[in-house]
């Protein structure tokens, strides 16, 4: 009888859950499938032997941009925020806030001075040219997360180890990181990802096939027709390979990304 | 509480100096220069221009494919802001009984936003195709060929195909931003409402929504913030078409730019965009504040 009433309350629960969780992996599964109806492995053959876009080049081009991105950015940011966060100086106020006023700035409401500037510092297609801007704009809400985690570790803890004649840099580097490492960890894979699949910035600074970043190399394959059952199999196996290191990276750092993008969001 | 105290004072501005260098620095010269360029005729590749004064904003004001774009925006922010927080509560609801699997919905309903747009685009302009795509085969297929639409074609339904691929991409983020909520409101308001006689809906939608404002809120300001920040969406799904059904303001400014050379005219429509994006900033850190 209370098996019977758990599985009625319980049922229509799964049937939701079901229900959408299908809607959302269908384009996934269509992709897949169809990627193997007509020549099987062959689609994936012929990705990984396309000459003008090389599949290990394209990933380790956003591997290079997302590695270094996320690293500075982290470095940057941390270092910014153990100042905003634990010490006193004229202007914090303002440059915070200045900071902070960027959080929603796009990208493209910038994208003239931006390319004028990449261009006047001769970085047009090549990596930095994307990596400082995806440096600069992904900063702002970086330093808001670290700041705020920063915040809840109390200055007791720091003032203890100053009057033991520890430097800032010290107490930074031996206490507020190790102390931080969920946070510094989210700021990671957050801006990593962030980086890996942004599409505007790429797109105004690469010129060249061989410096194509994933998402460039997608729309390259998109460019060509697709109106024949064997295109559409073999750019369906494209856009699979091309996913596939940020779905791993996902399925790794799913915890870390999740936590990164709610606090990023909800706390200010 | 005490801070480090004043000794620190100057030694701060060299923790700060990488961020200022690498990201302040930048930021806020393209926004100044946005301002500047929006008060000339540049080209955006030339080193001439001329000054005009006002034009560049007169121009825009009158222009119906702003408005039309502004227009779309709203529409996307709309459309895409209050069924996503529905489904998201919804499904947040069903999760926090944390069924066997809970986990797996969660990681699938999640997956989109750790993809590129770019990726998710090209699928589903595969899949939304008229021809040739999966979705008009399958309507075909169980004899609803009558529903069988151009979905990214037809200028009528167009910017509503934009939206469900973004609210595909997002639903995951307003979903996971409710579960936060709700594993943080007490238990005793459900025992409340159950000895009140309050059946599941009830309580859900009448005490369980109302409690949660502070996260609607939140979503509401970051839906205008992505409504702002699209850009390769659309330009992937649609190019902004057909005719002018799905531009939005980001698609404009960048066809300004970069196909008519009208730097002047594309920076002045970005002027618009840092406006409004400076005031939902500063709405997101104050809500986040209260929150």
């Amino acid at each position: 009888m209370k098996l019977k009433k758990k599985m009625r309350s319980v049922l229509p629960t799964y049937a939701v859950l079901i229900f959408f969780a299908l809607i959302w992996i269908l384009p996934l599964i269509i992709a897949l499938t169809k990627s193997f109806t007509i020549n099987g492995f062959g689609n994936y053959a012929y990705v990984l032997n396309y000459e003008k876009i090389n599949y290990f080049r394209v990933i380790s081009n956003s591997l290079f941009i997302g590695v270094v991105t996320a690293v500075t950015v982290t470095v940057i940011t941390a270092l910014a925020a153990f100042a905003f966060s634990k010490m006193h100086f004229r202007g914090q106020k303002i440059i915070y806030g200045a900071m902070l006023a960027c959080l929603a700035v796009p990208v493209a409401a910038v994208t003239s001075p931006l390319f004028a500037t990449i261009k006047n510092l001769g970085m047009l297609d090549t990596h930095f040219g994307v990596i400082i801007p995806l440096i600069a704009f992904n900063s702002p809400m970086m330093l808001l997360m670290l700041k705020n985690y920063f915040d809840t570790i109390p200055d007791e803890l720091l003032e203890s180890v100053r009057i033991d004649g520890g430097s800032s840099f010290c107490i930074w580097r031996q206490f507020m990181i190790p102390l931080s490492v969920p946070m510094i960890a989210n700021v990671l894979i957050l801006t990593f990802i962030y980086s890996w699949n942004d599409y505007l910035v790429p797109l105004l600074v690469m010129r060249s096939e061989e410096n194509y970043p994933v998402t460039l190399a997608a729309q390259y394959f998109m460019s060509s027709t697709y109106q024949s059952p064997v295109d559409v199999a073999r750019i369906y196996a494209v856009m699979i390979m091309l996913a596939l290191p940020s779905i791993l990276v996902y399925l790794v750092s799913q915890k870390f990304l999740v936590s990164g993008i709610t606090s990023g969001s909800v706390k200010g | 509480m005490k801070k480090l105290g004043k000794k620190n004072e100057k030694i701060a501005y060299l923790y700060i100096l990488p961020l200022l260098v690498l990201s302040f620095a930048l930021v806020y010269y393209c926004i100044i220069d946005t301002a500047f360029v929006s008060f000339t005729d540049w080209d955006g590749m030339s080193d001439s221009f001329q000054f005009v004064g006002l034009k560049n904003y007169t121009k825009m004001l009158a222009d119906g494919v702003f408005w039309k774009s502004v227009t779309n925006n709203i529409i996307f922010f709309v459309g895409t802001v209050f069924i996503q927080a529905l489904l998201g509560f919804i499904l947040a609801v069903f999760l926090k009984r944390k069924l066997f699997g809970s986990n797996v919905f969660k990681a699938i309903y999640f997956l989109p936003i750790a993809m590129a747009t770019s990726i998710i685009t090209a699928i589903f302009k595969i899949i939304m195709d008229p021809t040739n795509g999966t979705l008009n085969q399958f309507l075909r297929a169980i004899h609803l060929g009558g529903l069988a639409q151009s979905w990214l074609g037809d200028p009528k339904i167009a910017l509503i195909s934009v939206i469900v691929v973004n609210i595909f991409q997002w639903m995951g983020f307003s979903m996971i931003t409710y579960y936060a909520g709700l594993m943080a409101l007490p238990d005793d308001i459900y025992e409340a409402a159950k000895i009140d006689g309050a059946g599941f809906w009830r309580t859900t939608f009448s005490v369980t929504f109302p409690m949660l404002k502070g996260t609607t809120n939140v979503l509401i300001i970051l839906g205008i913030v992505g409504s702002l920040k699209t850009f390769d969406l659309v330009k992937l799904l649609t190019g902004g078409g057909p005719g002018r059904a799905t531009t939005v303001m980001n698609t404009y400014l960048y066809e300004k730019a970069f196909n008519d050379f009208n730097a002047g005219g594309a920076a002045s429509i970005g002027v618009a965009i840092l406006i409004i994006a400076m005031i939902m900033s500063f709405l997101q850190i104050k809500l986040g504040k209260e929150d």
